[in-house]
């Protein structure tokens, strides 16, 4: 049997022992659950923050929960509807007129859905009484008018009929539904998330009786809102600002405070805020005379549509796997930096060992200098493709399981990249290709050094020319076809990364082809340099060389250990 | 008789050092060789050149026959000054990997493995991390991996270096075994008494260069002969005794080399009555004698 197979096989068998290997292997799964499970289990556990309002203007507080039921109703309709069709079985748990509603739900449109959740929500808000009466004493021609005029588009009398009835107890049944029930209709559900106590606010000092909750930590914050948040319109007090800077900036009416002890975690104060806003400027459109169809058409925002020309000069939708190119391949860069990188030290130090354990001369008498650095190399890349290898069945069993064991799909669609052999593919072939490269000069420093710390001080370049791929590799990803992603994957150390880095590109073949052709020349020289370094190096005891020694060492004939001549 | 190894005006520079200057030598077939020198004096050099682990810058090197001793490596043993295992192999499975590094077989290798540890005393260790084992056993196993694949030369570089009396006695034993066992062994070591005991044939390198070449008989039978003396007492007179010339005094032991015309019983009669003499021997001289006049003084010893 080949002497540099013995060699790669007992490199290999030995790794296979160590634990670095191990852990190596079991890492990538742990990270892969922990990617797609913490997310999911973040969400999940984030904490309920409670809260309180002191609301001196007596419309805000119910406007913002108005407005906030509306996208929470909408998921639950959403979700209603869902599960209707697909027959699950979380469907028998609901509340029975939500159940009886489902039909009607499954045949509306989503925007539907939408407005509906708009309707009921509005029952929820200051004119909630009005509206409601307003609709169960006029006819249906009249209702449908009504909602035209709400600016409802696709929602009518006989499209809703079998929930029109059930508006208040819909309103009440939300109202009233605990907090916690509210989490089964999804992670976004604000009611679950925010939860505000009644506080009897009758007293002498209502903000000291919050302040006094938020000491005690029964509250995580409090809102205090001026009585008078929507305040006169600019014109109106155009003449009035010199009478009132004498007393009035102290008592703004319209000055409203958030009072909590966490002020990093602001995710109440802008819920609540976005809420608050809407409801005052629409009020302040009302104030200033403005036309209700006018304001919707002020506030429109110039609608982007993000599209991009496929392959056959179509405009199409921005897909799933689109965003999937977004992250995949700088996700991709940094496993296979890493890999390439842990792979090529377990080399290094494996080459140091075996000089410091001084059982190179052993092996030198049985096996050529090159035989052993070749069975080396061979041997680690066994265990490295071993490794990564590994990693991808994990990632196929991984995308299989984890959906089963959450019970939902992962906020990440990573089938996409199993479908997508670019990714796959690229990052095997370029994990042999970056290894080989890497582990020529490795070896190389590896055979001359006697001790790690030896080898650091050699290290340093390689580690900083290594660093590159990663800085760039942001940059990189938001424009995989530009300058500088072009221009590095001509740089052979550069461009496994590099083109891996620019698989969402993708690169065209000829780039393909032009850098794979450049990286296995720099392979070949590295291979060859690193042969010639090697035979010297091993047998090297004392000081390491410096650099320029070792290029003297590359440039020099085989002839500096010459063969031997032939008379 | 053939010979095993034939080195001609071999020469080897390191930049400017002439580490081997010159050497040319034979060893015949089945017999013991020793390469004796001072540290540095290109002992190590001309033995890895004869492994092929470096290559000459001229000259001729014939091992077992044959010029190009890459071929030959499978036939040749070779345990390094310098000497290590794989900490983390079992004992059996590395003298394995040596034997088919060597070109056995696997089946056959670890059969020989088992066979040569048991034999050796180190049964029950086979199935041990090399890191589990003593200094002693681990010299054991290594020598055992020079020998695993039936060498017909064997080279040992130091081999006595670092063991304790007891694994000197069984390394030479060892030895002997590998001579009637048919093998040709070639041992470097800079501890003369070693190659005195044990060699057929004395090569003497110096500075690079062979200073002394034959068979033992034939090296010590050159020189003039000496009084070896074991004495108890002070023995700091000795070097002005009348009629003595050098001395190599040991503090219990000593060297006398006589004058010209001097007479060993005046030297004995002298002694009698200042030190207490065990035992009076006129002989060959000491390799170690040779070896000092021979380079006239200037080793590192």
């Amino acid at each position: 049997m080949n002497k540099a197979f013995l060699v790669a096989l007992r490199e290999y068998m030995e790794n296979l022992r160590t634990k670095a290997f191990w852990i190596g292997i079991l890492a990538f799964p742990v990270i892969l659950v922990l990617m797609i499970v913490v997310p999911i289990l973040l969400e999940k556990e984030k904490d309920v923050r409670h809260y309180a309002v002191y609301d001196k203007s007596d419309f805000l507080l119910d406007a913002v929960e108005s407005r906030a039921a509306l996208p929470d109703l909408n998921k639950v309709f959403l979700w209603t509807k869902e599960k209707y069709d697909e027959e699950d079985e979380d469907f028998e748990s609901l509340p029975m007129f939500l159940q009886q509603s489902a039909s009607t739900l499954s045949a509306l449109s989503d925007k539907a859905i939408e407005e509906f959740s708009s309707l009921v929500a509005r029952l929820y808000g200051p004119d909630g009484e009005q509206v409601s009466q307003l609709l169960s004493q006029i006819s249906d021609e009249q209702i449908d008018a009504q909602f035209a005029a709400f600016g409802y588009e696709e929602i009518t009398v006989s499209r809703i009929r079998g929930m029109l009835d059930g508006l208040d107890e819909i309103k009440s049944w939300w109202q009233n539904l605990p907090p916690e029930e509210a989490e089964i209709f999804g992670s976004g559900i604000s009611k679950s998330r925010y939860q505000r106590i009644d506080v009897d606010l009758t007293g002498i000092d209502p903000e000291e009786t919050l302040k006094k909750m938020l000491g005690d930590d029964k509250i995580f914050a409090y809102f205090v809102i001026g009585p008078d948040p929507v305040g006169t319109p600019a014109s109106e007090l155009a003449g009035e600002t010199e009478t009132e800077s004498g007393s009035g900036a102290a008592s703004d009416p319209g000055e409203c405070k958030y009072v909590s002890n966490n002020l990093t975690d602001d995710d109440l104060l802008n819920w609540f805020k976005r809420y608050a806003n809407a409801e005052v400027s629409s009020r302040r459109i009302a104030a200033a005379e403005i036309d209700a169809v006018d304001a919707k058409w002020i506030q429109r925002n110039v609608p982007f549509e993000s599209k991009q020309i496929s392959e056959t000069g179509e405009e199409e939708e921005v897909k799933a796997q689109d965003e999937l190119r977004e992250w995949a391949p700088v996700a991709f860069v940094y496993l296979l930096w890493i890999s390439v990188f842990t792979i090529t030290q377990m080399l290094l130090t494996n080459t140091i060992e075996e000089k410091s354990n001084k059982i190179m001369e052993v092996l030198l008498s049985s096996v050529s200098p090159i035989q052993l650095m070749a069975g080396k190399i061979a041997g680690i890349a066994g265990t490295g493709l071993t490794m990564v290898i590994s990693w991808i069945v994990f990632f196929f069993v991984g995308i299989k399981l984890i959906p089963v064991f959450m019970g939902r799909a992962p906020e990440i669609d990573f089938a996409l990249i199993a479908r997508d052999p670019i990714y796959l593919a690229s990052f095997v072939v370029y994990f042999i290709l970056g290894y080989l490269l890497l582990s020529a000069i490795l070896v190389g420093i590896g055979s001359v050094c006697n001790s790690l710390k030896e080898a650091q001080n050699l290290m340093t370049p390689v580690t900083i020319l290594l660093i590159v791929p990663l800085v760039a590799m942001v940059p990189i990803g938001k424009d995989p076809n530009g300058t500088i992603a072009k221009v590095l994957s001509y740089i052979p150390p550069f461009t496994p990364f590099v083109m891996m880095n620019r698989a969402a590109g993708p690169p065209s073949v000829m780039e393909y082809v032009i850098t794979t052709i450049l990286l296995i020349i720099s392979i070949v020289l590295a291979l060859w340099a690193a042969a010639k370094v090697f035979r010297i190096g091993i047998l090297l005891t004392g000081k390491a060389p410096k650099p320029s020694e070792i290029f003297k060492w590359i440039r020099a004939p085989v002839g500096q250990i010459p063969e031997r001549k032939k008379d | 008789m053939t010979e095993s190894l034939i080195l001609e005006n071999v020469v080897k520079r390191f930049g400017d050092v002439l580490a081997v200057d010159d050497v040319s030598f034979r060893v015949n077939a089945g017999t013991i060789c020793g390469m004796i020198g001072p540290n540095g004096a290109g002992k190590t050099t001309t033995i890895r050149m004869i492994m092929s682990i470096i290559y000459p810058d001229s000259g001729r090197i014939t091992v077992l026959g044959n010029t190009n001793s890459e071929a030959v490596k499978d036939r040749l043993g070779y345990l390094p000054e310098e000497k290590g295992l794989y900490k983390k192999m079992k004992t059996g499975e590395i003298l394995a990997y040596f034997g088919r590094l060597k070109g056995m077989n696997g089946r056959e290798a670890k059969a020989r493995a088992a066979e040569l540890l048991t034999r050796y005393g180190l049964g029950e260790w086979i199935d041990k991390r090399c890191e589990t084992l003593s200094k002693g056993m681990g010299q054991k196993v290594q020598l055992l991996a020079t020998l695993i694949h039936g060498p017909e030369l064997v080279i040992l570089d130091e081999p006595f270096s670092g063991l304790d009396p007891v694994n000197r006695e069984l390394m030479r034993d060892l030895i002997l075994k590998m001579k009637q066992d048919g093998r040709t062994v070639i041992f470097s070591t800079h501890v003369m008494e070693q190659a005195e005991q044990i060699c057929d044939y004395i090569l003497m390198i110096n500075k690079g260069k062979v200073v002394l070449d034959g068979t033992l008989a034939k090296i010590k039978s050159v020189g003039d002969k000496g009084i070896l003396i074991d004495y108890d007492g002070d023995g700091s007179f000795l070097r002005n005794l009348p009629g003595v010339g050098r001395v190599n005094d040991s503090g219990k032991q000593a060297e006398l080399f006589m004058l010209d015309g001097a007479d060993p019983q005046k030297i004995l009669a002298a002694l009698v009555g200042k030190i207490e003499v065990r035992r009076f021997d006129l002989r060959d001289p000491s390799l170690h004698e040779i070896f000092i006049r021979t380079v006239g003084g200037q080793s590192d010893e």
